[in-house]
């Protein structure tokens, strides 16, 4: 479901993989996810002033237009319209609001939670670490998808309780990340020099140990974001995420399957929106993790 | 528009159709039916949905049968019955009928069921069904008299529709969590396998009494399968893998129209559609408290186009919260809002609310219709928040005072007399979030009395009120379309009953 | 060696009792168990009744340990929705998923290790170009999306395969494509980089320096080394594989745990989805454990460490 198999795994990978990324397409990678994803945050920034129609706005008389390119479609609708006759180019640009907030806003969270937890396990080390790989073992051990669905379905779905379910469920890979990257700087020799200089804990960590560990922090931030949205898409897709009218790709997946054997843009299109997406995030990010990680990181 | 779905529709169709793999049908007289939700219990009177009245009454039978075309009683487990005084039933019961298990039905099955249903502590899961009934007792072995708590004409509509009649010494070895697990009645079909949650399998009772009013029956086996998404069943029937799905919405049942293969049915159904606003005390929306608030909410809704575009074929728009059919359901004298949105903003403003309100909305089916809804509200400056709930945690929200406003539909369990829908919510019970004393009264008054005058008489007063007051706001009544194989003749009613038993392959 | 195994299975308990801990304070919190045992129609006083007669009224880590210790014995409590045991409901549905998730293991590992393979062999050329072209889209591509695509390709379409449900093998051939693509990616880059650093290594070049055939020297010794971390791996991702099936079993109306799980939250069945969590835990906790006993006994480095 998520990109969670990618994680745990095992140290070497990542190095390995960075190589395998940088020999095959370079900064290209990079250049072509992070292109996309800005694209996207300005669709989703200028929404107002693309989206040709309101995108709540219904017309029952004018339901399920096929997009331009059929025969019966027209540039009214570019994409067409939705079962109860609401533009689907303005949902799709309004849903792109949507999926970023989520992605955004969970990693934000969830990023809180699991750097505080990573630092203190990597600067700390015996008991802390001990108590933190503990808690990361168990949050492993626990099935996101059907913990978030059975609390969102207890809770009730709305777009503020997805993001606080899966915000406080996705802190794992910060943890573990920045335990081992924290690790690492803390034995480096200005650590230590700073140390003996008599600097206050919350000194080190905050003015040498953050900093240097920041841009694994961005690399897994991306990664977490991607997941969170196909999380998210996936509980809407089930009708237990985000509730309607709101325009989340997911939720319109959910809403359009049903016509998918007639009408099957309906589905193609937010279905290819959140793969562009979530394909145009992981470019960045392990283009991202390319540039920043020297080799021979282990 | 339609032209080209009917084209792409019949482009995609007829490619497959040809190769259709028979899975199940006619050949081996057998068909398979997918539903999407699952029954809590088998036994009739431990659930509340659909499906399970569907199985109950192929498995079990009642006293009492009602023609669903001419709406007359006929005897099934019973062979007569007379009302001996206003509140005493006396019932003549059949002879040498056997249950699935070979037990003999007599007078001690009917008298053990009545009594265990009717009494509280044993939490029959709709109470209005079975609360009327005060004893049942045996005047010999195939004779019984029952007696309700009150006056109460509509008691033959219940033994004819969702009271069914329990075998007594299994039942009283097994209790329902056994009758679940290995149910056993003496309907036309017994259950053969069952695995909660997946899938029921009925087949014919080769024993079934031939004077039954229900014929017995042509197919042999009936496959229930529980299948939650509405597209996997679709993709199912298109592919030949079910013969029977119902409750297809509109759009997807106009789409299958094109597949040679399949057949489309609708019609009308007794379930109606309204919309609660909880105007009581203590109400989370007090602004709901100002009868012109509610006005405005049932004039900003388009119920006309709502029925023509998304609700569908057999749907008619109501005026008043009860079924058309059902006896005391009228309009005459009750205002009706048209649609007109300037005077629902005119309204909202005099109220008080000239930049509009928002309010949450809780539903449980027909998402598509409660977002129409929501979107006709907000053109009117409503902001109405979904909150789209099951079944049971919507009565919940309805039940604690939490609710605003609901999209509600009731289908009075095909019971065709007033008491049975518009009391249940508006006679202060737990689901009348409006709790009008005078309602109350006028639907009390119609409910205890035998005089139909009278009883027509009060109902209108209730029904009329209600409508002045604007407590709910009347919707439509629901259509039911049946995407069946083309091979199986059969008809749709208006209480969503499917038949099997009297199905029959066309030739 | 012992040892490390004891330490380990120690670990592996604590995990489980906090797991266990988690689901259920988690799920009590978040809704209320009397009301939904109640069930529809009930007044408050009914409800209070099913507060008193469960012990629902008290204190909730007394509930707990109660349910904790009735749980370790096998009663696993009864389905407030289906009202049977909870036990054989579980149990009944367990091999399907189980079946589930093992073939979709072996449909990504079918899919990775040749996919892999070529990627290391021909190196920057255009089949490695191509096979992280396959890993990168895999991975965009949400798989409940990807599931109706494929009921759209092979069962409306071609018609080649049952839509729905678990009675022939035929059935499970769409869920597992649909929820073992997602993982091979993951597979694949391993077994790249794996055959990549085994193929530079010394005794390799020496191997195929003394003139022994390509094809031995990349399957008899390059692969079986490169497929060690692989199988680490492998039990880390059946566990990911039995949670992402809520999803999957659902589109496909497979009579699984996973199914059973949807229905179960849907209808807000405690006692079912309390079970269900736990059970996926205690399963990905001995996966783990099994992974990292099996790497222990591949690479005793570890067991120093």
């Amino acid at each position: 479901m998520t990109s969670e198999p990618l994680s745990l795994p095992a140290a070497a990978e990542p190095t390995a993989y960075s190589r395998l990324m940088r020999r095959v397409l370079g900064q290209k990678a990079f250049v072509i996810g992070i292109g996309i994803v800005a694209a996207i945050v300005l669709i989703a920034l200028l929404a107002p002033v693309l989206a040709p129609h309101d995108p709540y706005l219904q017309n029952l008389s004018a339901r399920n237009v096929p997009p331009f390119w059929y025969a019966k479609g027209s540039w009214v609708h570019p994409l067409g319209t939705d079962q109860l006759g609401r533009d689907y180019l303005s949902r799709v640009i309004y849903g792109a609001r949507i999926s970023l907030l989520i992605g955004i806003s969970v990693v934000i969270i969830s990023g809180l939670i699991g750097t505080t937890l990573g630092l203190a396990a990597g600067y700390f080390g015996g008991k802390v670490d001990m108590l933190v790989t503990f808690l990361v073992t168990t949050r492993l051990s626990m099935p996101v998808i059907l913990v978030a669905l059975a609390v969102v379905a207890m809770i009730g779905g709305s777009l503020w309780i997805v993001i606080l379910v899966l915000g406080f469920l996705k802190w794992d890979r910060f943890a573990v990340v920045m335990r081992s990257a924290t690790q690492q700087v803390r034995s480096l020799d200005y650590v230590a020099a700073a140390e003996a200089a008599g600097a206050s804990t919350t000194r080190i960590v905050l003015g040498e140990v953050l900093p240097n560990i920041a841009p694994h922090l961005i690399v897994v931030a991306t990664l977490e974001a991607a997941s969170a949205i196909l999380l998210e898409a996936a509980l809407s897709f089930l009708g237990l995420g985000v509730q309607p009218p709101l325009p989340s790709w997911g939720l319109m997946i959910s809403e359009a399957k049903a016509y998918m054997f007639f009408s099957f843009w309906l589905i193609a299109i937010p279905g290819t929106a959140l793969a562009l997406l979530i394909f145009a995030i992981n470019l960045a990010g392990d283009g991202l993790r390319d540039i920043i990680a020297p080799e021979g990181r282990s | 528009m339609r032209n080209l779905i009917k084209l792409t529709t019949l482009a995609a169709v007829s490619a497959l159709a040809l190769s259709a793999p028979a899975f199940a049908g006619k050949s081996d007289n057998s068909v398979v039916m997918a539903y999407d939700q699952a029954p809590e219990s088998v036994d009739p009177f431990f659930n509340n949905v659909r499906i399970g009245v569907i199985i109950g009454q192929h498995v079990w039978d009642t006293l009492i049968y009602r023609d669903p075309i001419t709406n007359d009683y006929k005897g099934q487990l019973a062979k007569s019955w007379k009302w001996v005084d206003d509140r005493t039933l006396e019932v003549e019961l059949r002879q040498g009928i056997k249950f699935h298990n070979g037990e003999e039905f007599d007078a001690d099955d009917v008298v053990y069921t009545l009594n265990f249903v009717s009494k509280p502590e044993n939490k029959v899961t709709t109470q209005q069904n079975v609360s009327w009934i005060e004893k049942a007792e045996k005047l010999d072995k195939y004779k019984v008299r029952i007696t309700t708590k009150k006056v109460f004409p509509a008691a033959i509509e219940y033994l004819a529709g969702p009271v069914v009649i329990h075998p007594n010494e299994y039942y009283e070895k097994v209790g329902p969590a056994g009758q679940n697990d290995k149910p056993v009645g003496s309907g036309p079909y017994k259950v053969t396998e069952y695995v909660p949650g997946k899938s029921i399998v009925l087949e014919t009772n080769p024993d079934y009494f031939a004077d039954s009013p229900k014929p017995k029956p042509t197919i042999g086996k009936v496959e229930i399968r529980f299948i939650p998404d509405r597209q996997t069943q679709m993709a199912e029937a298109i592919s030949g893998g079910v013969d029977f799905i119902m409750h297809v919405p509109k759009d997807q049942a106009e789409q299958l129209e094109a597949a040679p293969h399949l057949q489309v049915v609708s019609g009308e159904t007794m379930r109606i559609v309204f919309m609660q606003m909880n105007s009581q005390e203590g109400t989370p929306a007090p602004a709901l408290k100002d009868e012109r608030v509610r006005k405005a909410i049932i004039h900003a809704i388009d119920r006309e186009t709502m029925v023509k575009e998304i609700v569908g074929k057999g749907s008619r728009v109501i005026n008043t919260i009860c079924f058309p059919s059902q006896f005391g359901c009228t309009d005459h004298g009750a205002p009706k809002y048209p649609y007109d949105p300037e005077k629902a903003k005119a309204l909202l403003a005099e109220a008080g609310f000239p930049n509009g309100l928002e309010l949450d909305i809780v539903a449980y089916r027909e998402r598509n219709q409660t977002e129409a809804i929501i979107g006709y509200l907000q053109a009117v400056g409503i902001k109405a928040n979904l909150r789209f709930l099951q079944y049971a945690a919507m009565r919940e929200q309805i039940r604690g005072n939490k609710a605003m406003l609901t999209h509600q539909t009731w289908g009075s369990f095909s019971v065709n007399d007033v008491s049975a829908s518009t009391p249940v919510y508006f006679a202060m019970g737990d689901d009348d979030i409006s709790r009008d004393p005078e309602v109350r009264d006028a639907l009390n008054k119609g409910d205890n009395s035998v005089d139909p005058a009278v009883r027509n008489a009060s109902y209108k007063e209730a029904l009329t009120r209600i409508a002045e007051k604007a407590y709910a706001v009347p919707l439509y009544s629901l259509p039911v379309y049946y995407v069946a194989t083309a091979d199986l003749d059969f008809r749709a009613y208006p209480d969503e009953m499917p038949r099997f038993w009297e199905m029959t392959w066309k030739k | 060696m012992i040892g490390y195994i004891l330490k380990r299975l120690g670990l592996a308990l604590l995990v489980a009792l906090a797991v266990s801990a988690i689901a259920f304070f988690l799920l009590r919190m978040s809704g209320d168990v009397a009301i939904a045992i109640a069930g529809e129609g009930a007044r408050q006083e009914d409800i209070e009744l099913v507060r008193r007669t469960y012990g629902l009224d008290r204190p909730l880590v007394v509930q707990y340990v109660e349910w904790l210790w009735n749980t370790l014995r096998g009663d696993f409590g009864t389905s407030i929705y289906f009202k049977t045991d909870v036990a054989t409901l579980v149990f009944a549905k367990l091999p399907t998923t189980l079946l589930l998730g093992v073939l979709s293991l072996g449909f990504a590992l079918l899919v990775s290790i040749p996919l892999g393979v070529l990627a290391a062999v021909y190196a920057n050329s255009w089949i490695d170009r191509l096979a992280l072209a396959i890993a990168v889209v895999g991975q965009a591509l949400p798989n409940f999306f990807f599931a109706l695509i494929l009921v759209m390709l092979f069962s409306i379409t071609l018609r080649w395969l049952p839509v729905s449900g678990s009675k022939t093998w035929a059935n499970f051939i769409m869920p597992t494509i649909a929820l073992g693509y997602y993982v091979a990616p993951a597979f694949m880059r391993l077994i790249r980089a794996g055959m990549i650093e085994v193929l530079s290594a010394d005794y390799i070049r020496t191997a195929r320096a003394k003139g022994l055939p390509t094809r031995k020297v990349i399957f008899k010794h390059a692969l079986r080394n490169a497929v060690v971390p692989v199988v680490a791996l492998t039990a880390v991702q059946l566990g990911f594989l039995l949670g992402g099936s809520v999803v999957i079993e659902t589109i496909f109306a497979l009579d699984g745990l996973g199914y059973l799980a949807y229905q179960s939250i849907t209808f807000k069945d405690f006692p079912v989805m309390q079970v269900i969590v736990l059970m996926l835990s205690v399963l990905y906790v001995l996966l783990t454990l099994a992974a990292d006993i099996a790497n222990a006994w591949l690479d005793p480095r570890i067991r120093v460490a």
